[in-house]
């Protein structure tokens, strides 16, 4: 059992699951602190974690959870109320569970993360609460019995019990003093004492006298050994065996009682002996609702393999379609159609087998919110819409930082303190919303809230002042053309940076991380109506739709995504400003740029009297791309180009074609800066 | 020829995974795993184990209760409980519900296979 290291990714994955759990429950409990599906809740997956962490040395976590437990069983039971104060402390402990946790999955141990103080506030929480379970190692009797001969035990039997006895022994009973001796560590002693009673019982035995008493053993008073008085039909040899067939029991010994010695005991002080049989405290544990799925852990580097394959087997089709179309083979069209359908169903489900729903990332933002809350003394509804929408898992791992950059915007900036609110006629609780939704082959997240939206005259001066723009200008553009200037590294409107929204990443980063997954941005505001930020994303990145061009007779690819229009244009509607080529389209001047040239092929020789041109729009830009010839739109599997070739920045990507040829994936944004 | 059948059933697959090995180890066939109380019922009559480690905290159905159903179709079913320490009062109860023995999470290999062979040889 020394190799630990097989279990840590299922350790891992179902920590995780555990903590997001609690964390959920957590955050519900706040609202409705006596909740006991909550409470339990958080009661069971501590419990669960606790033994997991233990089983695999990870005594961090295992300590922190235990006491989480504790501090949940004393809610569960009513001996300790649910504040915000108290939520917060563990918070602290799952934060720190899920640090540790980071440092397993990556190092393989919990690395050097000071757990002492989160440990001691729990310890505080659980000290200043009368306990009745505390630390039985501690409380026991120092006169617990010293080892005595078994004979020398003395069960200060009364009158009564004698007598009960003496008649087993006239009825052909055998009467036992037994001493059982535990091994040494055994924990819930007291349960497996129980199981001792029940072997006695099970085989018609009876139980006269323990020593300790039954009260002292069922509350674990005793160390490793206590004795036993039974009245019992079977032999000597059969009863140890019997009771040597539980486990942990290191030694049974036993020793016949005659009936003179019975008769002698008679002449000792006889003491008062109460018998109150402690009613045990089941705790009964609340059935909940809580569906397994069935599921398989699959490693998502596997399901990028299968994609890749998919691909290969698209491409494969696609070829064989083509020579079949070329040597005319009638028989074959048939299958190969059918070929074609169970391609594109299998390529169906390997993509929704890599989606996830965005709950994913979404779970973690109420806690945020929550937390964002207390520290800036603001009141947010936050509600969550579209959870359920599912996403290409690597896209789902990537928006959770750009969206937590738009959350805390949203409280830190959007939403005023409550007496501002109420002054300009609101609810004093603002609104905070974050949903999702498919829209054809996109998904779209919105993050919107009812703050105080966007100045746009204030971003409109900001501009100028950085000398982004002209005064000019600056004048002529539309409102939401001005927006676009917020996605300008290092334009903040807020002065100075602010602990909440100021630092990380700003919204230029947001742009940034969505553009490089295929996606875009955009912003609707209203002065103190509220900010809506709307995120389009598509649905995976393994397989875009592209707009096929030639460039001296070889194919390249342009995403649609970023493909605003085409068009033809004849060679003097091209004019020059300042050494570089512009069109006009209905009345806006485009720059516009060779595609041959970027990419240093040669051009055409001869004289070109009309070029086809492929409008893109990269951001707030927006260029003509000059190519030879427009093939059109096709869904193709992105490859990636490989070490050797990664420092071409205009080119992002290739892609095997139907015929087997290779078509070369434009950078578009690269292209247009 | 293993030593045993067994049926491990723990909502967490970590424990599943972690008991599996230990059993399998010690010369045991793990022959099905059980997420919760129901799970457990249909397998132990689907399977008709030799043993059953059944843990005491599940969603769904307990273990305890698990235990008592298990009992009822069949009364000399072989079942020992998993519990964590601090469950002391529902050890008992599960033994008063008719687990033969119980172990100790976190498990230690040579308690778990002790507890298995006593429970299987008596």
């Amino acid at each position: 059992m020394d190799d630990m290291s097989r279990y840590i990714d299922v350790f891992v994955d179902e920590t995780k699951e555990h903590l997001q759990n609690m964390n959920g429950s957590l955050l519900k409990l706040e609202k409705e602190p006596d909740n006991p599906e909550y409470i339990n809740e958080v009661f069971r997956s501590a419990h669960t974690v606790k033994g997991m962490a233990g089983s695999m040395g990870f005594t961090r976590i295992a300590e922190l959870t235990h006491r989480v437990e504790s501090v949940f069983s004393l809610i569960r039971d009513n001996r300790l109320g649910v504040n915000s104060d108290l939520i917060d402390i563990v918070f602290e402990a799952l934060d720190l569970i899920g640090s540790a946790l980071e440092n397993i999955a990556d190092y393989g141990e919990e690395g050097d993360i000071d757990v002492s103080e989160t440990i001691g506030k729990l310890q505080t929480i659980l000290s200043l609460t009368p306990s009745e379970v505390s630390s039985q190692e501690e409380l026991l009797p120092s006169t617990s019995k010293k080892e005595y001969s078994l004979e020398k035990v003395d069960f200060e039997l009364n009158q009564f019990d004698k007598q009960v006895a003496l008649e087993a022994l006239d009825r052909g009973f055998n009467v036992f003093k037994l001493r059982i001796r535990l091994e040494k560590g055994t924990v819930l002693k007291s349960a497996r004492a129980y199981l001792v009673f029940n072997k006695i019982e099970e085989n018609k035995g009876e139980i006269l006298k323990s020593i300790p008493s039954v009260e002292d053993i069922e509350s674990e008073k005793f160390k490793d050994s206590f004795s036993l008085l039974i009245t019992i039909k079977m032999p000597l040899e059969k009863v140890k065996k019997s009771l040597l067939s539980i486990s942990e029991i290191e030694e049974v010994e036993i020793l016949e009682v005659k009936k003179e010695m019975l008769l002698e005991e008679a002449k000792k002080t006889q003491k008062k002996e109460e018998r109150k049989v402690e009613e045990s405290k089941g705790v009964s544990e609340k059935v909940e609702k809580h569906k397994v799925s069935q599921t398989v852990r699959v490693n998502i580097e596997k399901l990028d393999t299968l994609m890749n394959l998919m691909g290969e087997l698209v491409i494969n089709r696609s070829r064989i379609d083509e020579i079949t179309k070329k040597y005319e083979i009638k028989d074959v069209d048939e299958s190969l159609s059918q070929l074609t359908r169970i391609t594109l169903d299998l390529q169906n489900v390997v993509m929704k087998i890599r989606m996830v729903p965005v709950d994913y990332v979404f779970s973690r933002f109420p806690r945020v919110v929550r937390d964002l809350q207390r520290k800036l003394n603001k009141e947010v509804n936050f509600v969550i819409e579209g959870k359920e929408t599912e996403l290409d898992r690597t896209v789902v791992d990537e928006i959770g930082d750009p969206l937590l950059h738009l959350i805390r915007n949203a409280i830190g900036h959007g939403i005023e303190p409550a007496e501002e609110r109420i002054r300009k006629g609101k609810s004093p609780k603002g609104l905070l919303k974050l949903m999702a939704r498919h829209e054809g082959n996109n998904v779209i997240i919105e993050v919107q809230d009812d703050g105080r939206g966007m100045d746009v005259e204030k971003i409109r001066e900001k501009a100028i002042k950085m000398k982004l723009i002209s005064e000019s200008a600056a004048m002529q553009l539309s409102e939401s053309e001005i927006l676009n200037f917020i996605f300008v590294p290092g334009f903040s409107t807020s002065e100075g940076a602010d602990q909440i929204s100021g630092r990380g990443v700003g919204m230029d980063v947001v742009k940034d991380k969505i553009e490089s997954l295929s996606g875009s941005v955009e912003i609707e505001t209203a002065k103190d109506k509220g900010t809506t930020v709307r995120i389009k994303l598509p649905l995976t990145l393994a397989i875009i739709q592209a707009l096929m061009v030639t460039l001296n007779g070889y194919k390249y690819a342009i995403p649609l995504a970023n493909v605003d229009s085409t068009l033809t244009i004849k060679s003097e509607d091209i004019r020059k400003i300042q050494e570089q080529e512009v069109i006009v389209v209905r009345g806006e001047v485009l720059p516009i740029v060779h595609l041959a040239r970027v990419l240093g092929i040669p051009e055409k020789n001869e004289e070109v009297k009309e070029f086809s041109v492929v409008l893109v729009r990269v951001g707030m830009k927006k260029i003509g791309i000059v190519v030879d010839e427009l093939l059109g739109q096709m869904d193709i599997v992105i490859k990636s180009l490989g070490k050797l070739i990664k420092g071409v920045k205009e080119i992002s990507g290739a892609s095997i074609l139907g015929d087997g040829s290779i078509a070369l994936i434009v950078d578009t944004t690269s292209i247009a800066s | 020829m293993a030593k045993g059948r067994i049926l491990v059933v723990d909502d967490a697959a970590f424990m599943r995974m972690f008991l599996k090995n230990i059993l399998t180890e010690g010369g045991y066939e793990v022959v099905g795993e059980a997420a919760n109380g129901k799970e457990a019922i249909e397998k132990y009559k689907e399977l008709k184990p030799d043993l059953v480690t059944m843990d005491i905290t599940m969603p769904e159905m307990d273990g305890i209760q698990a235990i008592r159903e298990i009992k009822k179709s069949f009364p000399d079913a072989n079942i020992i409980v998993c519990s964590a320490m601090g469950q002391q009062a529902m050890v008992i109860e599960s033994i008063q519900a008719g687990a033969k023995d119980f172990i100790v999470k976190p498990f230690q290999q040579s308690r778990v296979i002790e507890a298995v062979t006593k429970v299987l040889s008596s």
